[in-house]
């Protein structure tokens, strides 16, 4: 364990002082992130203009879920991305071996060994989103905050484990930059508050794919409107993650390499 | 006449290369599959929601001159339109300019702007047969949302008036490396925009009355916004309603526009072009 934090120490290290080599380019990177971020949320705010709301839920209660959703993203981004692209490379080019034959897990390793610094702009945009909306919407008590701390941090093993599927699909998907694509419009059922959806969908984003846990559950918390069956989601969540742990393994089993 | 045939033999050959170079890949475009009709049933919840939630408040609810059947076909046309009319020449030709690749193509007689174009013409194809015609099957016959387009031959000519505009705006914008060389800055601003803009999320009659009429002047309603209405059958924007025959016109007098400033940007730009070892 000792040796993975001071993999992904280094890691985080070399990756900031790249940044730091362009920092124009950064900072341009930056801000742009910063930007798409604040136009994502601007369709809610159009809708909401037209007087008409999601089923009864307020303008900024709709935002901070979806803030909360981005900060989510943002940090598991920012930690777990890299082994998406890695393995896809790898794989493709069948160097994945030389991780391979390295005295570590590879899965840990590809994870611990990347960090994405753009992806700061994608927390800060979200903060800055939650932080509007907490303070239009008054201060939740501290219980809350604990609830609500607690699902986001099982929101971000359902991220986790959705990266590592990602990973594990390019496996047996070689080379397809879309992949992550397909389980993002997967993950959006849990940027709107699952009351829009009918019972089928939130029974399949509560306990099948528990994705209603990276932004709704949270952010439902710190409004009030817990409801005991999401205490339960949290099985599924971790369930979730031991699946996409398994079926990296069982493609890094599978995995034969070209010969090179 | 000679010239014609010429150059039309000349993309019919590039576009069944760029058709056969990409059909190895055909599983790819067909993630499209999945992604598409995913983020259709997100937008049918949501507007359900938004227009009131039960059946009968649905069909008297009128948001913005839409009622959600209208809503639902938007969106539907959307996805539909986005797979025909898609491309990535800002991306190839920056990659061409950035890498040096660009030379070889300054040296064949054939313009790379036509060549780009004749590239994307046979990557269509391949996303009409993989991408438009699966999701239009899923979308009409199975969630049961009326697909066809409300006056079909208007709906072609708007739709191929968007394929150039699309691609005309995308090469302009891989240009900029001409200049700069590393443009991914200038794209992801304009990815960032035309995200919003073009109207793939929302219908820009959503946006406030200023900001509707700004759009009149800029690339964005060309590519997806008119096409979109054209499909079905109603246009407005910042409280100007237009025939269909009508925006097809306008339409097609900025695809003209940008066409000729394509074309002057490509004219200077080319001067500055120096290549690696060139």
């Amino acid at each position: 364990m000792k040796k993975y934090l001071k993999i992904n120490k280094e890691a985080i290290r070399v990756a900031i002082s790249s940044a730091a080599a362009y920092r124009a380019d950064f900072l341009l990177s930056m801000i742009i992130t910063l930007l798409s971020n604040v136009l994502y949320p601007l369709v809610t705010i159009l809708v909401y203009r037209t007087g008409a709301s999601y089923d009864g839920w307020n303008m900024y209660e709709v935002l901070l879920i979806q803030a909360v959703f981005t900060m989510s993203s943002g940090i598991s981004s920012m930690f777990f991305e890299s082994i998406v692209w890695s393995t896809m490379r790898d794989v493709q080019n069948g160097t994945l071996e030389i991780i391979l034959i390295k005295p570590v897990n590879c899965m840990v390793y590809l994870i611990v060994s990347g960090f994405n610094v753009y992806s700061i702009g994608v927390v800060i945009g979200g903060i800055i989103m939650f932080a509007i909306s907490i303070i239009k919407l008054g201060f939740p008590s501290p219980d809350m905050w604990i609830v609500s701390l607690i699902f986001f941090a099982m929101g971000i093993l359902v991220m986790l484990a959705m990266q590592l599927l990602m990973a594990a699909t390019s496996f047996k998907w070689v080379a397809n930059s879309r992949i992550p694509e397909m389980y993002e419009s997967v993950m959006s059922f849990g940027k709107y508050p699952q009351s829009i959806f009918n019972k089928v969908v939130v029974g399949l984003t509560t306990f099948i794919i528990p994705v209603a846990m990276i932004g709704f559950f949270p952010a439902a918390a710190l409004l009030g409107k817990v409801q005991w069956y999401m205490y339960l989601a949290i099985i599924p969540c971790i369930l979730f993650l031991c699946l996409g742990v398994a079926v990296y393994h069982y493609n890094v089993r599978l995995y034969e390499g070209v010969g090179g | 006449m000679n010239w014609l045939k010429h150059k039309y033999k000349v993309a019919k050959a590039v576009a069944i290369v760029t058709y056969k170079e990409w059909s190895a890949y055909r599983t790819h475009s067909m993630v499209s599959i999945l992604v598409g009709p995913v983020y259709f049933v997100i937008q049918y919840f949501i507007w359900k929601a938004v227009f009131g939630g039960n059946d009968e408040v649905i069909s008297e609810t009128v948001i913005n001159g839409m009622t959600f059947e209208q809503m639902l076909r938007y969106y539907g046309a959307a996805t539909l339109i986005n797979y025909l009319i898609m491309d990535f020449a800002d991306w190839n030709l920056q990659m061409l300019i950035r890498t040096g690749k660009f030379l070889t193509f300054s040296l064949r007689p054939i313009h790379h702007r036509f060549f780009a174009f004749s590239q994307k013409l046979g990557h269509r194809v391949l996303g009409f047969l993989f991408e438009f015609v699966p999701c239009f099957i899923i979308l009409h016959f199975i969630f049961g949302v009326n697909m066809v387009p409300e006056r079909i031959g208007y709906t072609i000519i708007s739709v191929a008036l968007a394929f150039l505009m699309n691609f005309y705006v995308n090469y302009c914008l891989g240009m900029t490396a001409f200049y700069f060389v590393q443009s991914s800055g200038i794209r992801q601003v304009y990815q960032a925009i035309a995200g919003i803009c073009s109207g793939t999320l929302i219908p820009l009659v959503f946006f406030p009355d200023i900001v509707q009429k700004l759009l009149f002047f800029m690339p964005f309603q060309y590519v997806t916004y008119i096409p979109i209405c054209v499909y079905s059958g109603e246009y407005s924007l910042g409280g100007i309603s237009m025939e269909i025959p009508q925006i097809i016109g306008i339409q097609a007098i900025a695809v003209v526009i940008i066409f000729i400033f394509s074309e002057i940007l490509y004219r200077n730009a080319i001067k500055k072009y120096i290549s690696v070892g060139g």
